[in-house]
Parts: C-alpha cells; structure tokens; sequence
C-alpha cells in the first residue's frame, strides 16, 4: 500500500513538474526563472523516488515525522465511506448553498452514518444551524451564494 | 527610557484602554478557534472602529484582538487536527498526536505556556530592540533573505523523516511546495502561471484552503476508519489533568522555548515571511534539538516539543513583527501592513517620531501585547481541562462539526467555491502522502516560503547578477545549509558503521 501510493504520487508529481517545465520554457525569462528553477529539480527527485520505490528496497524505519494511519480489518471500506461523505458534502454544498447544505448534511451523518438518536440528531443539527447562521450570516455578513440548483431552478432571491 | 516604558504601562492600564483591550482579546479569542478566519481578516474588519479612539486605544484594541488569535488558534489544532489559523498548523503534527494518545490537556498546556513565553520574549526583543534594530535589518538584503529561506527549507527537508530516503522525500515535498506556490500571476511579468484559464488561480493558492485540506481531511478519514472518539479507549479521567503537566513541559524545556521564541522574533522581523514560516523553521529546530534518532522519531507522534517549538514562535513573531513596522514603517506581514493603516488612520507616522515622540505609545504596545497574552493564557487554563474533553466525543457526533468547520473555514478566504476545491484536492494529496510515508511539513513550508522565495532570487539576480552568491552573510547560510544535509547522512552513516 505504502509502495503502491508512494509511486503514484512520484508519477503525478513528475507529470506535473514535467507539463510545468515544458510551460515556462514559452513565458519571459523574468517569469519562467523560478518555474524552471524548481521544476527541473522537482522532476528529478520524484523520478528518484519512483526509481527507488520500484528497485530499491524499503526500509522499515524511514517513516515521516508525521502520523500513521490506522488500520483496521475492513478499512478501505471504510474510507470510502469517509471520502463518499465529504465528497457529498461538497456537492452538496455546490448544488444547494451552504445554508442548506449544513444542517441537511449533519443530520443525515448523525442519522444514517452515526445511527444516533432523534433527539441527539436534531439538537446537533439545531445548535450547527445556529452557530452557522448566527455568526456567518447574521454577525459578520459573509456572503453564502444559494447554490446552483437553486439559482438555475429560480427558487433563490 | 524607563520613564517611557513606565509611562507606557499606565497608558495601558487605563480603564478605556484596558476595556477596549478586553473586547480585542473576546474577539481574538473566538476569531483564533474558528479554521480560516485569520488575525489578519478580523484586524481589516476591525480598523474602521478606531477612527474615534485614541492611538494607545485604538492599539490596545487592535493588538489585544492579534496577539491572542494564534493563541488559541492552537486549540483547535490540538483537538480536531483542523488549525485554526494558517500560523498554528505545525502544531497539529504533534498535538493532535497527543490528543489522541489521551494527552490533549497536556498538549494545550504546553502550547498555551509556551505561547505565554514567546509572546514576552518578543515583547521584550520589542523594547530592546528599538535602539539596535535599524543595522540588524539592514545587514539582510534580498540574497540573504533567499538563502535563509533555503536554510528553513533544507532543516524541515533534512529533519522530517529519517535517513537518506526520508531526506530525499523531504525535499521532493520541499520542491513540491515551492513549484505550488508558482501558481497565479507572477510578480514580474505579469504571466499567468499555470491558472488552467480560471480567474481564482490568478492570486495563486491560497493557504488556509489548502492547509485545511492537508491536514484536516487525512485526520476525518482516520477518524471514520477508527470509529472511536479522537482519544480512542484512554480513560477520560486521564485527559481531563494534563493541562498543567504542559505547564511543567514548557520548563522542563525551557531553553528549546526561548530559542524557538527568539527563532520566531527574528523570521518576525525580515519583512515578508511571517509566522507560518516562523513555526515550521522552530518545528524543525525541536526536531533537530533530539540528541538521537530514536528521540527524533517521537516527533509527528506525540512529542511535546513538536508543541512547544510551533506554541513559542507564532506568538514571539509578533513582538518581532512589529519592530520593523513602528522603526521604518516596513510592515512584516500582512497584519502588519493593515496595523501600519492603523497608524496613518490615527495620525501617527512610523519612524524616528515613534521612537522619540510617541515613545510612550510604541511602549504601550509591548505592554498590550503581554497582558493581551496573559489574560488570554490565564482565561484558556480556567477552561482547559473541559476542552480536553471534547477529545472522548463519540466520532461520530463530532465528525460532521468538524466537516462544516473545515469547508466554511476554506470557504471562507476568498468566499469561492475555488477554496473548497483546493480543500479536497490537498485533502487527497495530504491523504497520499501519509499513506505513502511522506512527509507534509516540507511541502507546506515550500508553499509558504515560494513567493518570498522567488522575489528575493529575482531581485538578487537582477540586482547582482552572479554576485550575490560571494556575499559574506550569503556564504555563511550556504555553509550551514550544506552543513544541515550533510550532518544526519554523515551521522546516519556513523551509526551503520557502529552497528556492523
């Protein structure tokens, strides 16, 4: 798992630093300095990686400072419900507004993914709406568009 | 002298001025807890309403409501793993770490003690820097401020993994992070590097997204996977008495504080890097300050130096930022140059005249800064323990909390949908790079130093073409970035040879 994502994330990389290479070499000097500067190192170093990722062999003690993520007996299941549910909070919040989006997506992630209570559900759901409306909207006027749905459906001022 | 700082302290301490440094710290406090709204967002709000107060009000209100944000910016990053600001993100590494180990009281003891001792030692670098601060800024032109940014980069590179194929993926992130930050309009020219033909990528990335990304959506994924509370199965009753074991950290560490501190006064000072660069340059000297590689390899699992170092400079930055504003007028940062509005708004000009004239005033923003500070530190321990608790929350309640408070928190910096892309897309590099054993502080870093970075390669070049690379100053921090990469592989080696 650790081999497999470590070369995918070298071979994007050195696509990207590749596609960015190839792009400055069209801009003025003054703007393709640091791009070129950069991108032919960045290259290099992830085609290193994906080299030795490929060849080299992995040594058990060279993890980042960084934390580890757990594993458990079904979790790539289970991270594909963690991503399904942010990913649709995304869209969600696209395609309604936020207005909408908050309190509909914590009560359905307290009801169908957290199985809690009604009660439970809807006072977490209440008090998020509050706080949301309360200081976003009322106090400091940030501007929270209706969402694409809504505006092309015309059900939004 | 004395007089003036005396004379400053009463200024502060008058009941006006002490209210309406109150009400800073009020707003300061909630503005640092929530993701994305930044110091430097709420002091643009905020600058209308000192149009009727005096200077010595009008500071106090404003640097009340700053010095406290990256405070209690560390909060939430111990808690949740989402920082609350863009200068606390390094203490999610090994805060949230300890949250998760039942340690999330200690964690905030530690961060907040040592943001006390960071913001006085910048508040006292503050006072005693008035007089010797003009040659110090002076000696750094545009090739050192470029170098120093490579030395910051190749401690974080060289420092967050071990041996030679964790230094090779630190600065393949380091690199990483540089190349981002080449995105949008470059200063020169004027092209648009790499927009993808969108409008929102004209400005280039902007870091509160992309930070919430990187390191939020890794923690809610593990979170959901887990299926436990943050702190998992510790015994409540051990979470709820760390605070003031955090308090005894920041002592039994007490000297890798104050360097942090006087780490973050310094980056504070340089006009441009601010305190997202100063808590990754001091997370990396806590890292280097572990005498062994089986010590270093508690960092970005729970060492509480990886608190103290991060806690330390985002506040002592401040004292340090502010040097630079009042002697030349030369904001810091971007708080600063809105700060530097502040003046002209109340009639003050920056320079000579602030350390002469209206000395007493330049005194009272030291003493803001530190009773701002300690009011702070001493109202957050009253409330520590009870914080901590929110760590044995059931996941599942505090899981879609904490998802309307990252995508409103990225939403907010530039109110785009643009911002909640980023989020996602650095959610699922952030998520990589931990499955894939990389490490995120380097790349975080780059994107944070990359625009300095460039300006200052540019400027040198332009300037003195080759040159610039024989500078004195400029050869010392080649000698100690050189010294930075080549010392753990030399060690590393040492080590293999013992061992065979």
């Amino acid at each position: 798992m650790h081999k497999n994502a470590s070369l995918a994330l070298s071979l994007l990389i050195m696509i990207v630093s590749g596609y960015g290479v190839v792009a400055a070499t069209a801009w003025p000097w003054k703007a393709a300095l640091f791009p070129l500067v950069i991108g032919v190192p960045l290259f290099a170093l992830a085609a290193a990686e994906a080299l030795w990722t490929l060849f080299g062999a992995e040594p058990a003690s060279e993890e980042a400072r960084d934390f580890q993520l757990s594993i458990g007996t079904d979790t790539v299941h289970r991270t594909l419900v963690a991503a399904g549910w942010i990913f649709a909070f995304f869209a969600a919040i696209v395609l309604i507004g936020f207005p909408i989006a908050v309190p509909l997506f914590v009560f359905l992630y307290l009801k169908l993914q957290g199985r809690e209570g009604w009660g439970i559900s809807i006072a977490i759901t209440l008090g998020t709406w509050a706080v949301f409306y309360g200081l976003f909207d009322l106090l400091l006027h940030l501007p929270f568009p209706a969402g694409w749905l809504l505006s092309w459906s015309g059900f939004s001022s | 002298m004395l007089e003036a700082l005396l004379e400053g302290l009463v200024l502060v301490l008058q009941w006006k001025a002490l209210a309406f440094m109150l009400l800073g710290i009020l707003l300061g406090f909630w503005v640092g807890l929530l993701p994305g709204l930044g110091g430097a967002t709420t002091l643009a709000l905020m600058l209308p309403f000192v149009y009727t107060m005096q200077p010595v009000e009008a500071f106090a209100f404003l640097l009340g409501m700053h010095s406290v944000t990256a405070t209690t910016g560390d909060i939430t990053s111990v808690l949740f793993g989402v920082p609350g600001e863009a200068a606390s993100a390094a203490t999610v590494l090994d805060g949230y770490a300890m949250a998760k180990k039942g340690e999330a009281g200690r964690a905030l003891g530690a961060a907040l003690a040592s943001s006390l001792v960071g913001a006085l030692v910048g508040a006292v670098a503050l006072a005693a820097a008035i007089p010797i601060v003009r040659p110090l800024v002076l000696t750094f032109g545009s090739p050192e401020l470029f170098m120093l940014s490579l030395v910051g980069l190749a401690f974080i590179s060289a420092l967050s993994s071990p041996g030679g194929r964790g230094m090779l993926r630190g600065f393949l992130a380091a690199a990483l992070g540089l190349f981002l930050a080449t995105i949008g309009q470059d200063p020169q020219a004027g092209v648009a590097r790499y927009a993808l033909g969108t409008l929102y990528l004209w400005q280039g990335l902007d870091l509160v997204p992309v930070l919430v990304g990187l390191f939020a959506i890794p923690e809610i994924i593990d979170l959901v996977v887990r299926g436990t509370s943050i702190a998992g199965a510790v015994p409540a009753g051990k979470i709820s008495h760390g605070a003031f074991e955090g308090v005894k950290d920041t002592f039994r560490h007490f000297w890798l504080t104050i360097r942090c501190s006087l780490i973050g006064t310094f980056i504070g000072i340089l006009p441009g890097m601010g305190g997202a660069v100063a808590q990754w340059m001091a997370y990396g000297h806590a890292t280097h300050s572990a005498r062994t590689a089986e010590e270093r390899k508690g960092f970005g699992r729970g060492d509480v130096r990886g608190v103290l170092g991060p806690g330390a400079a985002n506040n002592s930055k401040e004292g340090g930022a502010l040097i630079p504003t009042i002697a030349f007028g030369v904001p810091g940062s971007t708080s600063m140059a809105i700060l530097l509005g502040g003046f002209f708004l109340l009639g003050l000009v920056p320079g000579p005249d602030m350390l002469s004239k209206h000395l007493p005033v330049t005194f009272s923003m030291v003493w803001t800064i530190v009773i701002a500070n300690v009011i702070t530190v001493i109202a957050c321990f009253a409330l520590l323990n009870k914080l901590a608790q929110l760590t044995t929350v059931r996941g599942a309640l505090l899981i879609p909390v904490i998802l309307v408070l990252v995508f409103i928190g990225s939403y907010t910096s530039n109110n785009h949908y643009g911002d909640l892309v980023v989020t996602l897309l650095f959610g699922a590099v952030g998520y990589f790079m931990v499955l894939a054993g990389w490490p995120r502080a380097p790349l975080v870093l780059g994107l944070v130093i990359g625009k300095i970075a460039e300006n200052n390669l540019y400027i040198s070049i332009a300037r003195y073409e080759g040159a610039w690379l024989t500078r004195p100053v400029v050869l010392v921090l080649i000698a100690i970035t050189l010294a930075v990469i080549v010392y753990p592989l030399f060690q590393a080696r040492r080590r293999a040879a013992a061992r065979a």
